[in-house]
């Protein structure tokens, strides 16, 4: 018997559809009631005002595989689920920075700042999954913000993303819109159409 | 809008002038990108500034503001030439083009190019995109109503969709992004100066039609008014009103008197230009009074100490009742929670005022069931049955609400439902002519049914003029129609020989002396459905509009203009008495002085994504104020550097009014080197100043910053008097 395979959930945002409206950026600091300062996702746009070569993108972590946040961390405080969303436990992080100079994303956030490192427990996307506390519990909510993952529900930038430029899920089902999409390019509007 | 938002997937093409989708309605942005990615719609976009919606376009075209019917008529003269013109379309549906045919002559490509800044090659190469692709949608916004020639503007770009044949068609249309929740529906009711709910007018006729909706006396009604003649001509505007306050030379306009008070709902008054005049007619004023969930950024503005009043209003989800989208689409909204701490409903408000003044009987008497009326049910029914204009007759509350509650049933793009709402279309788009019709998401589509949507074009500017039949073409009927061509707007004189059905002797005597627009019984509307007659008839569109000052519409250089060299060709219009009770400034305001001298940098206004309006109420979240908490300019880096203005170094602006400001230059390459652009969701600094002492305790925003209206110069819509936010000069100096 082949070994059982587990969803490995990914985000996706496509370039071509995002507009810069900052609606995944105020939809995960609202949801999560998250401080001001810490930025779990951003959007990031490139020549901007650049006639022909302006485009926008939204990025947070991108949940790796191989985290490389995990294998700095000095005080192992990452760890990966089954479905591939990458948490940490905030009663462990000593607020190095290590996993911020290891991150391609810069997806890791500190809520202080000061000239003798007092950064604080670091924050970042958990993909809508909280963490370790007790699933839907206070605690969780205080230190990771919603489980929306445990409900079944989208996570938030992406459900309220206005042009669906921002997908997430299991990286099949991702891959599977995308082929959609590119499949459909040009060939009209489907009568019966599907989420995008 | 004449089609809907999801209509717009259906595009080939779509055109987008003075309108930045991305920024304003990012929901809107998904159906142009669906189209563009699923359709292979190309997007054009015209703008002085490279916006967000530039940024997803195929062909970007960058025009000096204020120069966009310039580039019309390029554009129109162009298709002309290469035949791509809808013949049969414009001979069987559109009256006067011979007249755009001509003025659109003397704009060729060279003096488009001379004119608007835009190459000729991208005037030809967007032209062709939008001409060839069949069907086309052209959208628009504030960037074309907000000028001195604004009502022309909009004309203009009807005409090119009526010569490309693009009227009346999936996927087509004239897609006007109305700025706010609720602007169509605030627009029905009448929230202007110049007409009654339903877009009646003001006519005695109207008062009596209405006087017996609102089930009052008309002697009584007229008596609340101080003549006849005042209570049949059009008021202050929202631009104009602040010179009722000021100048005495309008008071004779105005029944011998100035204005004295003020009562503001939900209006954002720093959105308006020349708030340092705005400040001065606050001040002046015997009493003002606000009603607004949050602080209206006016009463801080204001430096008055007495007579001012701020009444708590319920927000959106603290109320419930309908609102109508930019597609003419109505929605009920539900109330969430009870108002919070001591804000009430506007309703609420509004009938203790009505108590108190003494007439609470009167204004609630249209919903015909004394003071025991159940809201906002009733209010929804009666306004359901007064505004046949516009075939409200079948949006009762009972029909609106089975839609919202039923929205998974209907289709995106097409609206259509299905099971319990089969056959209607989402939000029963308007004209719906009665409690059994779908609603009407397309407008003067022909290739459908009345009674199922269709429609041709109003017949509402008489049946000839110089002889020529205003009335549409042969053949030209909406499907099934009894009638093949064009006919005249139904009465009781003419239904029986145009509709082919006769009336019994009951029915006669009911519709005795009514047309489709007042009578009650509604035999007239449903006799004309059954013989698939449009209510309203079926007529030409115009392109000549013999009321106005310009017939067709004319180039006109901005008061303020960047190029006083066009100014002899293409002068503003004569000084207007008496426009909306104002003396206004045209041709001797743009003559005034040599305003480039002192000016000689060009606004481009416009919102940011983050803020609504002036912001009063987004700039009280903590995380869109994190996102946009700054007032700023955007200098392109040649400007700032010929300037000598650094990236994120403060400057002065000074408008041609009095105005000035103190913002954050920014360099940025969206603007090019002659133009400024300044965001106007921003207010509570005043000219350098902090106002933030001013806000009640507990009530200010998280952010604050200059109003940019303070340096907008001086100017209105020769027909609307919108004012012009647009074009305006300033000069740029480091602080």
């Amino acid at each position: 018997m082949s070994k059982t395979q587990y969803a490995k959930m990914k985000f996706y945002c496509d370039e071509n559809l995002c507009i810069d409206c900052n609606g995944c950026v105020v939809a995960c600091k609202e949801a999560h009631e998250v401080p001001v300062g810490v930025n779990r996702r951003k959007v990031v746009t490139v020549n901007e005002g650049i006639v022909g070569k302006e485009i926008s993108v939204s990025m947070a972590c991108m949940h790796c595989s191989d985290a490389p946040c995990q294998q700095v961390c000095p005080v192992d405080c990452f760890y990966i689920r089954a479905d591939g969303i990458v948490l940490h436990d905030k009663d462990k992080c000593i607020g190095c920075g290590y996993c911020l100079f290891a991150c391609p994303f810069g997806a890791p956030q500190f809520p202080q700042d000061g000239a003798f490192g007092t950064k604080g427990k670091m924050d970042k996307c958990t993909m809508c999954a909280g963490g370790p506390e007790e699933t839907n519990s206070h605690e969780e909510f205080e230190k990771y913000g919603q489980n929306r993952i445990s409900e079944g529900k989208v996570p938030m930038c992406a459900s309220m993303c206005s042009t669906k430029a921002l997908l997430v899920g299991d990286a099949d089902e991702v891959a599977l819109v995308k082929t959609y999409r590119a499949t459909a390019k040009g060939k009209g509007i489907a009568t019966e159409p599907m989420g995008w | 809008m004449t089609n809907h938002l999801g209509d717009m997937q259906n595009s080939k093409a779509i055109i987008i002038f003075g309108a930045n989708p991305a920024s304003n309605h990012p929901i809107a942005m998904q159906h142009i990108l669906k189209a563009k990615e699923q359709n292979g719609a190309k997007i054009i976009v015209i703008d002085p500034r490279y916006t967000k919606t530039a940024a997803k376009s195929d062909v970007y075209c960058r025009i000096r503001t204020g120069t966009d019917i310039a580039f019309l008529y390029g554009m129109i003269r162009l298709i002309r030439e290469n035949g791509w013109y809808d013949e049969s379309f414009i001979r069987d549906r559109v009256y006067g083009m011979e007249d755009i045919f001509n003025e659109c002559e003397e704009y060729t490509p060279e003096h488009v190019e001379d004119v608007t800044g835009c190459s000729k090659e991208l005037l030809i190469q967007a032209t062709a995109a939008f001409a060839q692709a069949d069907p086309g949608a052209l959208i628009w916004n504030q960037g074309w109503t907000q000028h001195t020639i604004g009502s022309s503007n909009t004309r203009l770009g009807s005409i090119l969709q009526l010569t490309l044949g693009n009227m009346g068609k999936t996927g087509g249309g004239c897609n006007i992004l109305r700025g706010h929740d609720n602007v169509q529906g605030s627009t029905d009711l009448g929230c202007l100066a110049d007409t009654l709910p339903g877009y009646y007018g003001l006519k005695e006729s109207s008062w009596k039609y209405f006087s017996k909706q609102w089930n009052v006396d008309y002697e009584w009604l007229k008596g609340r008014f101080k003549s006849k003649e005042m209570m049949e001509s059009k008021g202050f505007s929202l631009g104009l009103w602040i010179h009722g306050v000021l100048e005495k030379e309008n008071e004779k306009n105005n029944a011998d008197t100035p204005l004295k008070a003020l009562v503001c709902i939900g209006n954002g008054i720093s959105t308006i230009t020349q708030t340092h005049k705005v400040k001065e007619a606050l001040d002046k004023l015997d009493l003002v009074v606000f009603i607004d969930p949050y602080v209206n950024d006016a009463a801080v503005i204001t430096t008055r100490d007495n007579n001012m009043f701020l009444l708590p209003a319920a927000s959106q989800v603290e109320t419930e009742g309908t609102v109508v989208n930019t597609a003419r689409t109505a929605q009920w909204r539900s109330k969430v929670v009870e108002p919070l701490y001591e804000a009430r409903p506007d309703h609420e408000i509004l009938f203790d005022f009505a108590k108190r003044m003494g007439f609470y009987e009167q204004y609630v008497a249209g919903m015909g069931k004394g003071k025991n009326f159940n809201w906002p049910d009733d209010a929804t029914n009666e306004i359901a049955r007064s505004l046949k204009t516009i075939g409200f007759q079948g949006r009762t509350a009972e029909r609106i609400r089975k839609h919202t509650d039923n929205w998974h049933l209907f289709d995106t793009v097409s609206l259509k439902g299905k099971g319990a709402v089969e056959k209607e279309y989402y939000g029963l788009p308007w004209p719906c002519w009665t409690d059994k019709h779908p609603g009407s998401p397309v407008l003067y589509n022909i290739n459908l049914p009345v009674s199922q949507g269709g429609m041709g074009f109003r017949n509402r500017f008489g049946t000839e003029r110089e002889g020529v039949s205003l009335l549409s073409g042969d053949g030209s009927a909406p499907v099934g129609s009894k009638v093949d061509g064009g006919y005249a707007e139904i009465t009781s004189e003419n239904i029986e020989e145009l509709s082919g059905i006769t009336l019994s002797a009951e029915e006669k005597a009911k519709v005795e002396g009514k047309n489709w627009k007042t009578d009650d019984s509604g035999i007239l509307v449903d006799t004309a459905l059954k013989a698939g007659l449009a209510p309203y008839g079926n007529a030409r569109a115009r392109t000549i509009v013999w009321n106005f000052i310009d017939h067709i519409p004319k180039h006109r250089e901005p008061l303020h203009s960047f190029r006083p060299d066009l100014v002899s060709r293409y002068p503003a219009v004569a000084d207007k008495k008496n426009h909306y009770r104002t003396n206004v400034r045209y041709a001797s305001e743009q003559n005034a002085q040599k305003w480039t001298e002192d000016y000689p940098i060009n606004i481009v206004s416009g919102r940011v994504v983050e803020h609504m309006g002036t912001g009063t109420e987004t700039r009280a979240s903590k995380y869109l104020s994190e996102l946009s908490g700054e007032m700023y300019g955007e200098v392109h880096p040649n400007l700032g550097a010929k300037l000598g203005i650094r990236d994120n170094e403060m400057m002065w602006v000074y408008g041609t009014g009095e105005g000035k400001i103190k913002i954050k230059c920014k360099y940025s390459q969206r603007v090019d080197e002659n133009s400024v652009f300044l965001p106007q969701n921003f207010s509570g600094v005043w000219q350098g100043e902090s106002l933030e002492s001013r806000y009640p305790k507990g009530t200010a925003p998280h952010s604050f910053g200059e109003s940019s209206n303070q340096v907008t110069s001086y100017g209105y819509d020769q027909q609307t008097s919108c004012p012009e936010t647009k074009c305006s000069l300033v000069r740029l100096e480091k602080a």
